[in-house]
């Protein structure tokens, strides 16, 4: 019953689209639905949206993996050592707040129109959220599981892997999901700015030629190649967090 | 003694890294077009100031950002308090909020741009698009979890549906609010200097792209110091309001 409610404003939003939009109502930018599925469907048979996409996805995968890496890695080194800690404070303090994109016009000139300049603003800006979540992590565990682990004779690095990485995960992960996020955002304005292939360049050039319908199939990519990867990380957050009780109560789990 | 000491244990890393830079620039591995020394950029910066280059671009990004906020902020609120206590509007829009949550708003730029123009508005719409996201979930979720007692007693003390919703419900859930808000107000930052690098003559992110395609790195650096300082005041601000406003929960965040 739930399922079949959560469908009636689509339902209703489409049909009104596509009637009005048969009928001859809308502007030539608002295209059919119908027609968009159809174009859709096509590229996906030809292969012509293949290239486009893996160019994007490599883009999108590779800047939020080596985000995540250093983020995690920085992030609860920073929490678990007063030292690094002290050394990336004001930095990250300094630097968080400000939009990472606005890099890019210089990361395009230090490393060409290609893909290295893409990585590396997408890596930037996932490094943000992935690192003040695995700093708050590795400073908010308690301290008592530290103690206990220690006076049992535990190693500082078997503290570290054993007791600090799990019980800073559920916010690692938490930051993770903003940053795959903001991922995708980025990948769409590095692809707009200067691209030869990919999602982004693919809405530019079907805006430019007045090729609507091409412009709706690219923009649907985009947004389900978002969807699913959001998807597949709450599956792994699943995953790795089972048995564990934390941080499981945020949206869409 | 001990203060001074500590003080340069906690801030020893900016110096550190500006120095870093210099010596970079000066050491002639990297053009010193590409990557200009400090003084280069500041006085690019101070230059820009004193045209009134910066002031002016500056001024349409923040109210870009801020107004779109601003309606995100109030409708949000009031869409996930709507969510949260009807079960009619939970039924429709509860899915179009937990599937279009990780879905990349800002691809339909091109669509608002035909449908409200190149100007001021598609930017504001879009900002509101984005930054509406989280402010409704976060207060989704924070009315979803005010115990249901304190919603009895105030009940049973005889307070009316307005009282119970601006004394009970609102300051109960305000801490989820806020951090919703507080992730809004970043995204709505990204957002209009992603729009006016792609699609605009005016603000912060087409005066670094112009200086860039123009060759002027140093000016390009100065656009990229003034959105580092109206970032980090717009965020101070924030934080500094939701600590007055959520007085008994501190943010946990850095100094």
């Amino acid at each position: 019953m739930r399922r079949f409610q959560s469908l009636i404003a689509p339902v209703i939003v489409l049909a009104l689209w596509e009637a009005t939009a048969d009928a001859g109502l809308l502007p030539d930018y608002l295209v059919a639905p119908s027609k968009i599925a159809a174009v859709f469907t096509r590229m996906v048979m030809t292969g012509e949206l293949w290239p486009h996409l893996l160019g994007s996805l490599k883009r999108a995968y590779g800047g939020f993996a080596l985000g995540l890496l250093f983020g995690m890695t920085f992030g609860l080194l920073a929490g678990a050592s007063r030292a690094v800690g002290n050394f990336y404070d004001p930095l990250i303090s300094l630097t968080y707040p400000v939009p990472k994109i606005a890099i890019l016009p210089i990361l395009m000139v230090w490393f060409g129109l290609g893909d290295v300049s893409k990585i590396a603003v997408i890596m930037t800006s996932v490094f943000f959220p992935v690192f003040i979540n695995a700093y708050a992590g590795a400073r908010g565990v308690n301290k008592i599981f530290i103690w206990s682990a220690q006076s049992m004779g535990a190693s500082p690095l078997t503290v570290f892997w054993r007791v600090v990485l799990p019980a800073a995960m559920p916010h690692i992960l938490a930051g993770a999901r903003n940053g795959l996020a903001l991922s995708f955002i980025v990948l769409f304005a590095s692809e707009l700015v200067g691209a030869k292939a990919g999602l982004g360049y693919l809405i530019g050039v079907a805006e430019d030629s007045g090729r609507f319908d091409l412009m709706y199939v690219a923009i649907i990519a985009i947004g389900l190649a978002g969807f699913v990867s959001d998807r597949i990380l709450i599956r792994v957050r699943r995953w790795l967090l089972a048995g564990q009780t934390l941080g499981r109560q945020e949206f869409g789990v | 003694m001990s203060n001074v000491l500590r003080s340069v244990a906690r801030w020893y890393s900016l110096p550190v890294v500006l120095a870093a830079w210099e010596l970079m620039a000066h050491s002639g591995m990297i053009s010193h077009r590409l990557m200009p020394d400090l003084w280069t950029i500041a006085s690019a910066f101070w230059a820009a100031l004193i045209q009134g280059d910066v002031i002016y671009h500056a001024s349409f990004s923040v109210w870009r950002g801020l107004v779109g906020f601003g309606l995100a902020a109030i409708a949000g609120v009031a869409l996930g308090a709507a969510m949260a206590r009807s079960r009619w509007f939970e039924a429709i829009f509860e899915p179009v909020f937990s599937f279009g949550y990780p879905i990349p708003k800002i691809a339909l730029f091109p669509i608002f741009i035909f449908i409200f123009g190149l100007g001021h508005m598609s930017k504001i719409a879009l900002v509101f698009l984005e930054s509406l996201y989280p402010i409704t979930v976060g207060t989704y979720y924070g009315i979803k979890s005010v115990e249901r007692i304190y919603i009895w007693n105030a009940q049973a003390m005889g307070a009316k549906p307005r009282q119970i919703f601006f004394r009970v419900l609102i300051p109960a859930s305000l801490p989820y609010i806020a951090s919703g808000l507080r992730i809004a107000v970043h995204v709505a930052l990204i957002v209009v200097i992603i729009l006016e690098m792609i699609g605009d003559s005016t603000g912060l992110g087409y005066f670094v792209v112009y200086a860039g395609a123009s060759y002027e790195y140093a000016r390009s650096f100065a656009g990229i110091l003034a959105i580092v300082i109206v970032g980090f005041t717009i965020d101070r601000v924030a934080v500094a309001l939701r600590n007055r406003l959520v007085f008994w929960q501190r943010e946990i965040a850095l100094r």
